[in-house]
């Protein structure tokens, strides 16, 4: 099977560790891993901002660079998410890339999703001593339904101890352009999930959104938490998790 | 102007948020309900099964009944028309808010009206009618004890069911003392029930003397010419059985179709509000006080809204009708719990308010609110029927973007980034340059504590880097070439 890693474009400035983690993760399941060239974004903050033309145009782009693949893996679900439920919106009346979309839709899968659908359970080379507390991001948890396989997958790595946080499945608050236009909103909802993650007591808190992680991190620095390590799960199943 | 704009503090949205979510007292009140709203909701909708219950079923269901009065909205509203008359029922209809104001305060008058006591009531909010009644020498009395408080304390609600959720108990006890003239007690969670009996010997005296009663309702039941009433308090049948005249004033999309829809929809309502398999008090108020009958009111009057409801039909955003007014999208909403309601400036707040205020008050008068989202979609995931709320608030983005709306420094960064996204080459170069830009902002721990180009976001957090000054591709080409 040829399968395309989507690297979406903030882990490709902000955290490339995330993105080869996902690479070397995919190839041990034994498949052919392609990082199509020409990617760019998926276009989502053009569309979360309500712009369609703009969504199209980049959506266009990808689904051309994309659509030739078995598979397309992103390690984000909310890009996951913009492509496999927003591409077949945004052309739901366009005969020639509606059709297209749709197929692309259906071939796309975001990281932990594939990961713990493959046959063979996945044996994660990482290894983490301590205890993962796991963020459920929204358009992961509630557009694409991934709640189980991330924990799957984590409670596969040894040493890993997952203790769940309260209100798992609350926003952490990010929102794309809400994090910076409702600045001190933002900060008000991070800060209840700070205060979740510091009653589980875990080592870390993984998920599997940089976005989040990025909001999540950059708050608990803030607050002056200096120790709980904010990790993606491809990190930690990839054992990229040194400091 | 839009009539609804004028009493709509919408527009100030952003700076009435920075100064609600700064604010101790009320970040104190929001704190302890929040987990009270959606743990009792969380246990209800987990005993379903064991009424053999199922909540996407329900919701299937509800969201079924709630399109098919919408689509022949005309035509139930016709059929509750008839069989509200038939009942002695006088029906009214009002365009606007001033319409409302203008009948309620003519109904008064034909029947001597000089006191008012009212039960919840949304719409009369929407027409500022407390405001109008008093203007006109008719005292109005608001009888559910949350709307009593907040009448006390000249505000408007901040949610729909639980109208002072923003209030502390501290806030409540110093209301009571001062209009109450009474001194200042020392108050513990455990004196609730002295604060509530206190108000019930004030309320009760108003019971007794009130002319006239003016309640919202939940539902109209167009089979039987029916309004449904869903309380818990008692103070609801109060208003509608012990004065001569009783005012229902309810928007037209209440309307069901039958009994039957009524009570599947039951099956939802109280779960999502409060977490209860059945309201307290579940009032069917049907016509007058017959011949033979010794309670109720000689002269009921229904007074049906548009004001605005009717422009929603049949458009992008009707799904939004079927609202029932539980309350669960804001009990569920990390924003809503951030600000209470009064920082989204009209009636409803939440999410469903952040659809309904700028299809009532004009989608230009509401710019932020259906921005004020981080797109969770806890919202969604929870309402009774089904409303796409994220979708809804999506389309009216949307329609901000079509017609010009949005800032112009906005739709020009928009439009230069998608321009530089749809150019790999030049994307990859740019990135190249930001990786190092970022990189020699970061301090010695990997962390840019003040970022010009996203302010807010390091208003309250570090931005974290740590690529190394280099992006994926950079790095991926590289090894490709070892």
């Amino acid at each position: 099977m040829r399968i395309a890693l989507y690297v979406t474009c903030l882990v490709d400035l902000m955290r490339p560790a995330v993105g080869f983690a996902a690479l070397r993760l995919l190839e041990s399941t034994g498949n052919d891993v392609v990082v199509p060239p020409a990617q760019t974004c998926c276009g989502q903050p053009a569309w979360s901002a309500g712009n369609r033309p703009l969504a199209e145009t980049l959506a266009r782009k990808a689904i051309a660079e994309l659509e030739n693949y078995d598979a397309v893996v992103v390690p984000s679900g909310s890009c996951a998410e913009q492509i496999r439920l927003s591409y077949p919106k945004l052309f739901a009346d366009d005969a020639v890339w509606g059709p297209r979309a749709r197929a692309l839709a259906t071939r796309t899968q975001e990281l932990s999703e594939f990961l713990a659908g493959q046959g063979e359970p996945l044996e994660p080379p990482g290894e983490f001593a301590g205890s993962v507390t796991y963020h459920d991001s929204c358009k992961g948890l509630r557009g694409l339904g991934i709640k189980a396989q991330p924990r799957a997958l984590l409670g596969r790595v040894r040493g890993l101890n997952l203790k769940e946080m309260a209100d798992c499945e609350e926003c952490c608050g990010f929102g794309g352009a809400f994090a910076e236009n409702y600045a001190d909103v933002s900060a008000r909802i991070v800060d209840r999930k700070c205060e979740s993650i510091a009653a589980a007591g875990a080592d870390a808190v993984v998920g599997g959104d940089l976005g989040c992680l990025l909001n999540i991190e950059g708050r608990l620095r803030r607050r002056g938490d200096e120790t709980t390590r904010v990790l993606h799960f491809a990190e930690v199943l990839a054992g990229e998790t040194k400091p | 102007m839009n009539g609804n704009a004028r009493h709509s503090q919408a527009m100030h949205f952003t700076a009435r948020a920075a100064d609600k979510v700064r604010n101790p007292v009320l970040q104190q009140a929001l704190q302890k309900a929040k987990p009270l709203f959606s743990g009792k909701r969380a246990k209800a909708m987990a005993a379903l099964p064991d009424d053999g219950l199922e909540f996407e079923a329900l919701r299937e269901a509800c969201a079924g009944i709630r399109d098919r009065a919408l689509n022949d909205l005309d035509v139930w509203l016709e059929i509750f028309e008839e069989n509200a008359r038939a009942r002695g029922a006088e029906v009214l209809w009002a365009r606007d808010g001033s319409e409302i104001c203008d009948l309620v305060i003519d109904v008064a008058r034909r029947h001597g009206v000089k006191k008012v006591t009212k039960s919840k009531s949304m719409l009369s909010e929407e027409a500022q009618l407390n405001d109008a009644l008093a203007a006109a020498g008719i005292e109005p009395v608001e009888t559910d004890l949350g709307e009593y408080i907040i009448q006390l304390a000249g505000e408007a609600p901040s949610h729909i069911i639980a109208p002072a959720v923003h209030k502390t108990l501290q806030e409540v006890e110093a209301l009571f003392a001062e209009k109450h003239g009474r001194p200042l007690e020392a108050r513990t969670s455990a004196d609730i029930p002295a604060l509530t009996r206190e108000a019930r010997g004030v309320l009760r005296q108003h019971f007794l003397s009130a002319d006239m009663g003016i309640s919202g309702a939940n539902f109209l039941i167009a089979e039987t010419g029916t309004a449904a009433l869903v309380t818990n308090e008692g103070n609801g049948r109060m208003v509608t059985t012990l004065p001569r005249v009783h005012v229902v004033i309810t928007g037209i999309e209440k309307v069901v179709p039958t009994l039957q829809d009524f009570a599947t929809l039951m099956r939802l309502l109280p779960r999502s509000a409060t977490g209860q398999t059945i309201s307290n008090y579940v009032s069917l108020l049907t016509g007058t006080r017959a011949d033979d009958e010794s309670e109720g009111p000689t002269k009921t009057v229904f007074i049906l809204v548009d004001n605005g409801r009717a422009d929603v039909v049949g458009s992008h955003y009707q799904d939004i009708l079927r609202c029932i007014r539980c309350g669960a999208c804001m009990n569920h909403c990390p924003v809503y719990f951030s600000l209470g309601g009064h920082a989204y400036g009209w009636v409803y707040p939440g999410p469903m308010g952040s659809v309904l205020t700028p299809l009532y008050t004009g989608i230009e008068n509401a710019l932020d609110l259906p921005h004020a989202s981080t797109g969770c979609r806890q919202c969604s995931s929870v309402c009774p029927v089904r409303i796409p709320l994220p979708e809804l608030m999506h389309g009216l983005r949307q329609e901000q973007q079509r017609r010009g709306l949005r800032p112009w420094g906005e739709r020009l960064g928009l439009r230069a980034w998608a321009w530089v996204a749809g150019r790999p080459t030049l994307y990859r170069a740019l990135t190249r340059i930001a990786a190092r830009y970022l990189n020699w902002l970061a301090d010695g721990e990997g962390r840019i504590r003040i970022f010009g180009f996203a302010p807010g976001w390091t208003t309250a957090r570090d931005l974290p880097v740590v690529g190394a000054g280099k992006t994926f591709f950079e790095q991926y080409a590289a090894s490709k070439r070892d």
